[in-house]
């Protein structure tokens, strides 16, 4: 940028003659340096910034990986409860109206409610069949067939972990479904949204 | 002749030439590679979403920045056969010009940056209200206040250059609105952490290390490119306002058209790994090229 000429020839007025404050598209003639007597490389701001940079950078990236391998499978039950009071917290949030279409909002409350209870009932349900081996049986009203496919869904997102997306299907996957003004939830995209709570975050990062 | 000590030795510290055809190839693909998106976001009514939207103003900033290179060097080119003086009252207003449409490319790539970042919270965190919290109207409210902002500030920054209230802010506001990007993308990793212990008490636990690997690298991609691409033209700046008779400062300042290039590098790499993620917006690209065969 030739401001920063500007801005250099300004400082250096004193010592430049005036003929020297001139907009010059060939950049930087500084005039006055004086490479006598350095003590380290002349290049060492330069290299100096990029090591630092690439240190940076891969601090960075083992920082994200530590943060991937801390905590082990047993610690599942405690982030669990964490995860309940959070869904919790979530549906506690949902409950109030929002500003407009409130039969949308409600019944969206209504679904979210049985969907967070479908999700920590499926949960719970995962750790059981590990042991039993068994299908398990839902008090919810909401999708009894999903329940037997849920270990095939996990696979399927495990599969998808490995894919790169955007995050799109909030929007899109409803999109599909539902026009705009469609004021009904109806049940298939309960199961999409069950999906999206459990792969969003993959899919960004992924 | 006598060299007094104020004169420049010329063999120390040259200015680094980036060759002009690698140049105007790398600014090229930039502009080319923006557009396209932007036109296909245009064209694709299944794209008209708050997320393409903020995808597109980054691609409009990144448009921006190569389009300030490519000017610039024709303005060289022009001044070196003579149809442009050098000391002209309008080549001034037009470098000055110039300027701030850089300085609007650099704070509008961090802004839609920030904007991305803070959209994908949102689905995450609030993916059940994600169509209440970021409607399109919001979307094209938040762009229209962003690029407002960064308008205003481009020109007072440009204007006021020599002003070291404005360097100041300038650099500051860079590494602050990395690491908040920062902040937000590691919350949704850990989200996303926690959602890939769940899966992984099945029996398939290996592929869950690796996902998360992905992610890590992910994000670390994301981050990088812009840090390695920005900052060193931002610390260009601090140093030409702080230290520009400081030899080893000059000797950092002689690789300037390198930073430029690497800015524009960043114009191309930025569509590849925040738009051409979206298999949406890859199928609009195929059919676009499809059709017009």
């Amino acid at each position: 940028m030739s401001a920063l000429r500007l801005i250099s020839n300004r400082t250096s007025q004193q010592a430049l003659s005036n003929s020297d404050y001139t907009w010059d598209y060939e950049y930087y003639e500084y005039g006055p340096v004086s490479f006598d007597g350095l003590k380290a490389h002349k290049y060492s701001i330069v290299i100096g910034f990029w090591v630092g940079l690439a240190v940076f950078v891969i601090f960075m990236f083992f920082v994200l990986t530590l943060l991937t391998k801390t905590g082990a499978p047993h610690q599942d039950n405690a982030e669990l409860s964490e995860k309940r009071f959070r869904m919790n917290s979530f549906v506690a949030d949902f409950g109030r109206p929002l500003e407009s279409e409130r039969v949308f909002s409600q019944q969206m409350a209504e679904e979210s409610q049985s969907l967070f209870h479908f999700c920590i009932n499926e949960v719970d349900h995962m750790n059981k069949e590990k042991e039993s081996q068994k299908g398990p049986s839902l008090e919810s009203n909401t999708h009894f067939q999903e329940v037997p496919k849920s270990s095939g869904m996990f696979e399927e997102d495990v599969h998808c972990l490995t894919k790169f997306n955007i995050p799109n299907f909030v929007n899109t996957e409803q999109n599909s479904s539902l026009g705009e003004d469609d004021l009904l939830i109806s049940e298939p995209p309960i199961t999409v949204e069950n999906k999206l709570v459990m792969q969003t975050s993959h899919r960004i990062l992924d | 002749e006598n060299i007094s000590d104020f004169s420049l030795n010329i063999t120390d510290c040259a200015q680094v030439v980036v060759p002009e055809e690698v140049f105007f190839t790398v600014a090229a693909a930039g502009i080319l590679e923006n557009l396209l998106i932007l036109i296909a976001v245009v064209r694709n009514k299944n794209l008209h979403l708050p997320m393409y939207f903020f995808i597109c103003s980054l691609a409009i900033s990144d448009m921006l920045g190569s389009l300030y290179k490519t000017l610039e060097n024709i303005f060289i080119i022009l001044c070196k056969m003579g149809y442009l003086t050098r000391h002209g009252d309008f080549e001034k207003k037009l470098d000055d010009a110039m300027d701030s449409m850089f300085i609007l490319s650099l704070l509008g790539s961090i802004f839609s940056l920030l904007a991305i970042a803070a959209d994908r919270y949102i689905t995450i965190f609030y993916a059940l209200r994600y169509h209440n919290i970021m409607t399109l109207r919001r979307a094209v409210v938040i762009l229209a206040i962003i690029w407002a902002f960064c308008a205003g500030s481009s020109i007072a920054i440009a204007l006021f250059s020599y002003e070291a209230a404005t360097v100041i802010p300038f650099t500051v506001l860079f590494p602050l609105m990395m690491f908040f990007i920062l902040c937000l993308y590691v919350h949704m990793f850990l989200l996303a952490r926690s959602h890939a212990k769940k899966i992984a008490s099945l029996p398939s636990s290996t592929v869950h290390h690796r996902a998360n690997m992905k992610g890590a690298i992910t994000l670390t991609i994301f981050l990088g490119v812009f840090l390695c691409c920005w900052a060193p033209f931002v610390l260009h700046i601090l140093l030409a306002r702080f230290c520009p008779h400081n030899p080893y400062c000059a000797c950092y300042m002689s690789i300037f058209h390198v930073n430029g290039t690497l800015i524009m590098c960043n114009a191309i790499i930025n569509p590849m790994i925040f738009a051409f993620r979206s298999p949406e917006l890859r199928n609009t690209f195929k059919k676009m090229f499809y059709c017009s065969r």
